[in-house]
C-alpha cells in the first residue's frame, strides 16, 4: 500500500512540475505595452536597412491563414528572451498570426526542453520556432519534423548538423562576427600594453558553457580574431584552459609557458553567475592579467561580481586597469558600461531575431522558399548607448 | 550514543577542521593568487548563503529528514523581494522581511506535510522545491539595489565597505554574524527543549512520542527553523549576486546539505552539531573557490566534492560501528 501511495505522490509531483514549467508567461502582456515605444524606433531602423538585407525576402508577406506557431526559447531566465518574445509579438501582430512562447526553467535544462519540443511536435503545428539549449540533443526531434513536414526556423542558436529538410531557415546572430567585434574593440585598448609588456600577459575569457553552438562560435570568434590581431603586431600567442576552446582556436603559435600573450579560457561546471564569478576571479587575480571577456550576460555578470572585491577593471589600460568587455545587456552590464567598469560590450538583436523568426515561419507555412536571416552583433560603449540603432536592443 | 569520553581526535568536527586547514595550506602553496585577502573576501561573500542554508537544514537532517526546497526557495524569495523593490517601490527592509516571512511559510508547509501528514521528507520537499522553482520563474531577472544605489545599505550587513572604488577597504563583517548565529544555534540544539527534542525525533520518533513529547509540533518547528534560515540566506544571496536569475537555485541545496554531512551529522539522523556544519561548509567553499585557482577545470570540482562527501559519510559510519561494538 505504502509503495502505491508513494508512486501516486510521485506522479502528482511530476504533474505539478510540468505545470510550473508550462508556458506561463506573465511578463508578456506588460512587456508588449512597454515595448510599443522601442518597437517604433526598431521599425524605423529596419526600414532603412531593409534594402541590402536578406530580410527583404519578406517584403509584402501575408499569412495565408491565421497560423499558430510554438516558439521554443531557451528559458525565461533573462530579459534577453523577453526582448525576443517582444519581437515575435510585433511580427505576429503585423501578420495576423499567433504564437506560444515556451521554454524550460533554465538554459541548462536540456532534457526539459527536448520534452517540450516533442510535445509541441506531437500536436502537428504548421511550423516550429526553436532556440535549442543543446544543439546535439534536438536531432531526433528535428528528424521527426522533417518526416512530418513541419518546417523549423531556428533562432538565436543554429543547429549545424540539422537533419536534411527539417530546418528551413536560421535567424541567428553571426556569432563568429560578434565575438570578433569584441576582440577588435578590446585589442584597440590593450594594444600598447601588449607591445610594451615585459614578460607574459594574460587575456581572460569566461564562457558559460562549451555545448551551445552560439557560445562556442562567439568564444572561438573572439579567440581567433584576438590571435590574428596579436600576431599581426609580431607577438606570440597560446590558448589555455577549457579543452573545447583550446582545440577550436586557430593559429596559436606558442606554448603556454613561453608565449607573449596567453588567452586563458574558463568554463564553469554550471551556468550560474556564482560559478562564472569564481572562474573570473581566478583569472583576474593574476597579476599579469590585462583584459577579460565575458561572452554572454551570465558570464559578463560573473566577471563583474568577481570585480566587486578585486576592483581591477577600468578603462585606462596604460594606468594598469584591466580592460573588461561584456556581451548582451541587462541593467547590471549597462551600468558597468556607462560608468567605465567595462570598456564596452557587444549586443545582439534579440528583438529582431524574434521578429524575423515569425516572418520566416509564416513564409514557410505559406509554402515559400526561405533564406537564412543573419543578424549582426553591435559594439556599444558609453558613447553610443543612446543611439537609435543601439538603444532598442539594450534590454534591462 | 555512547557516553564514553571521546578523545578530540575522534571528533569529526576536529578532523574536518584539520581538513580545512590542510586545504587552505595546499591551495595557498599551489597558487600565489589564492593567498590574497581578496580571495578570502570573495570566498566569504559566497559562503554566507550556503552557510545560512546549511545551519537551517542541519535540523531536518538531524531528525533523519531532509529539506530539498532550500536552494530553489532561497532564489524564489530573493526574486520576489527583488521584484517588490524594483517594480513596486517597496523599501529594501520590507523586502528583506518578506524573504524571511516566505521562508517561514514554506517551512510551515514542509513541516505540516512531513510532521502532521506523514509525507516522506524527500517527497514533500521535492514538491515544495518544484513549487518554489516555478514560482520564482514567474518573476523576471531582478537585480537588488547595488551598493551605491538607493537601498544598497543592506550589502553592509555582510561586507562593510569604507571608501569608494579602488581605495575602498572592505571588511567581511558577515563572518561575525555567522559565528554568532552558529554559536546561538549550537546552544539551541544542545541546551533547549526544541534542540533536544529534535535529536530525540531523529534517534527514535516512536520512543519520543511515547515519552510524552509533542512530536508533531516539534517536527513542524524543525522545518520552520530551516525555512527561517533559508529566508535569511535569500538576503545574503541577493547581496552577492548581481542579478538574481529566475529558474536557478536547483543544486544550491546540495552544497549546503553536503557541507552538513561533511560536518558530521549522522546520515541516519539522531546526531549532529551546528559547529560541525560551520566547518563542513568551509570544506565545500574551499574546494569550490580553490580548485579554479590551481587551474583545475570546474567539472573536477564536483567530482572531488563528491569524493570528499563519500569519505565524510564513511568516517561517520565507521565511527557508529565502533561505538556499537564497544
Amino acid at each position: 500500500m505504502k509503495i502505491k501511495k508513494l508512486i501516486a505522490l510521485g506522479l502528482c509531483a511530476a504533474m505539478v512540475s510540468s505545470m510550473t514549467v508550462a508556458p506561463v508567461f506573465a511578463a508578456e502582456e506588460e512587456a508588449t505595452e512597454e515595448a510599443a515605444e522601442t518597437e517604433e524606433a526598431a521599425a524605423e531602423e529596419e526600414t532603412t536597412e531593409e534594402a541590402a538585407d536578406p530580410a527583404a525576402q519578406f517584403e509584402g508577406l501575408k499569412a495565408n491563414e491565421a497560423y499558430e506557431f510554438p516558439m521554443m526559447v531557451k528559458s525565461f531566465q533573462s530579459t534577453y528572451w523577453q526582448a525576443a518574445v517582444e519581437g515575435m509579438q510585433k511580427a505576429a501582430d503585423e501578420l495576423g498570426v499567433t504564437f506560444t512562447p515556451q521554454g524550460p526553467n533554465s538554459e541548462s535544462d536540456i532534457a526539459d526542453q527536448v520534452n517540450m519540443i516533442n510535445t509541441a511536435i506531437a500536436a502537428k503545428p504548421v511550423g516550429l520556432g526553436l532556440a535549442a539549449c543543446d544543439t546535439s540533443s534536438v536531432t531526433e526531434a528535428l528528424e521527426k519534423c522533417a518526416a512530418d513536414g513541419i518546417p523549423v526556423v531556428t533562432f538565436d542558436t543554429g543547429v549545424a548538423d540539422a537533419p536534411e529538410g527539417s530546418v528551413v531557415a536560421e535567424v541567428v546572430t553571426d556569432n563568429t562576427q560578434a565575438g570578433a567585434v569584441a576582440a577588435e574593440n578590446m585589442y584597440g585598448a590593450i594594444k600598447d600594453v601588449i607591445a610594451n609588456a615585459e614578460g607574459q600577459v594574460i587575456i581572460g575569457e569566461v564562457n558559460q558553457d562549451a555545448t551551445a553552438q552560439n557560445i562556442q562560435m562567439r568564444g572561438a570568434g573572439f579567440i581567433n580574431k584576438m590571435i590574428e590581431l596579436i600576431q599581426a603586431d609580431g607577438k606570440t600567442v597560446a590558448v589555455a584552459g577549457n579543452e573545447f576552446y583550446v582545440n577550436a582556436a586557430e593559429g596559436a603559435d606558442a606554448k603556454e609557458a613561453d608565449a607573449d600573450v596567453v588567452i586563458q579560457v574558463a568554463v564553469p561546471a554550471q551556468t550560474t553567475v556564482e560559478l562564472c564569478s569564481t572562474e573570473a576571479q581566478a583569472i583576474l587575480s593574476k597579476e599579469n592579467c590585462i583584459a577579460i571577456f565575458g561572452s554572454n550576460q551570465v558570464a559578463a555578470e560573473g566577471v563583474l561580481a568577481a570585480n566587486a572585491n578585486l576592483n581591477v577593471l577600468g578603462s585606462d589600460a596604460a594606468a594598469g586597469d584591466v580592460i573588461g568587455v561584456g556581451f548582451d545587456a541587462g541593467s547590471i552590464i549597462k551600468a558597468a558600461v556607462q560608468d567605465g567598469t567595462f570598456l564596452g560590450a557587444v549586443t545582439q538583436s534579440p528583438l529582431m531575431m524574434g521578429y524575423y523568426a515569425i516572418y520566416a515561419l509564416t513564409a514557410a507555412a505559406n509554402g515559400d522558399e526561405v533564406e537564412d536571416v543573419p543578424t549582426a552583433g553591435y559594439w556599444y560603449d558609453a558613447t553610443n548607448m543612446e543611439d537609435e540603432s543601439i538603444a532598442p536592443n539594450l534590454y534591462d | 550514543m555512547t557516553k564514553k569520553k571521546k578523545s578530540i581526535l575522534s571528533d569529526q568536527r576536529f578532523i574536518v577542521l584539520i581538513v580545512v586547514i590542510a586545504l587552505t595550506a595546499v591551495f595557498s602553496f599551489m597558487s600565489k593568487e589564492f593567498r590574497q585577502y581578496n580571495t578570502l573576501l570573495s570566498l566569504l561573500d559566497f559562503s554566507y548563503y550556503d552557510l545560512l542554508m546549511a545551519i537551517g537544514v542541519t535540523f531536518p537532517l538531524i531528525t533523519g529528514g531532509v529539506d530539498l526546497s532550500i536552494g530553489t526557495g532561497m532564489v524564489c524569495y530573493a526574486l520576489i523581494g527583488g521584484t517588490l523593490i524594483r517594480s513596486h517601490g517597496v523599501p529594501v527592509v520590507v523586502a528583506m522581511l518578506v524573504c524571511v516571512l516566505l521562508g517561514v511559510l514554506i517551512g510551515i508547509l514542509n513541516g505540516v506535510l512531513i510532521g502532521v501528514m506523514n509525507l516522506p521528507p524527500f517527497l514533500a520537499t521535492l514538491c515544495t522545491c518544484m513549487i518554489t522553482r516555478g514560482a520564482g520563474s514567474l518573476c523576471t531577472a531582478t537585480p537588488w539595489p547595488g551598493l551605491t544605489q538607493e537601498g544598497g545599505w543592506f550589502h553592509s550587513i555582510f561586507k562593510l565597505t569604507i571608501g569608494t572604488g579602488r581605495s575602498a577597504d572592505r571588511y567581511p563583517i558577515g563572518f561575525l554574524w555567522m559565528v554568532i548565529l552558529v554559536l546561538l544555534m549550537e546552544f539551541v540544539l544542545n541546551h533547549t527543549k526544541f534542540g533536544r527534542y529534535t535529536i530525540a525525533i531523529g534517534s527514535n520518533k516512536e520512543a519520543a512520542a511515547l515519552s510524552g513529547i509533542n512530536v508533531k509540533f516539534y517536527h513542524v518547528m524543525v522545518y520552520v527553523v530551516c525555512g527561517l534560515f533559508t529566508g535569511l540566506a535569500a538576503i545574503a544571496y541577493a547581496a552577492v549576486t548581481p542579478t538574481v536569475q529566475p529558474g536557478t537555485g536547483a543544486g544550491l541545496e546540495m552544497d549546503a546539505i553536503g557541507g552538513v554531512f561533511v560536518g558530521g551529522v549522522a546520515a541516519t539522523g539522531g546526531y549532529g552539531s551546528v559547529l560541525g556544519t560551520f566547518v563542513g561548509i568551509f570544506v565545500i567553499m574551499l574546494l569550490k573557490t580553490g580548485l579554479p585557482y590551481v587551474g583545475l577545470q570546474a567539472n573536477w570540482q564536483q567530482i572531488i566534492t563528491g569524493l570528499v562527501l563519500i569519505v565524510a559519510v564513511l568516517i561517520d559510519i565507521i565511527k557508529e560501528k565502533k561505538a556499537a561494538a564497544l
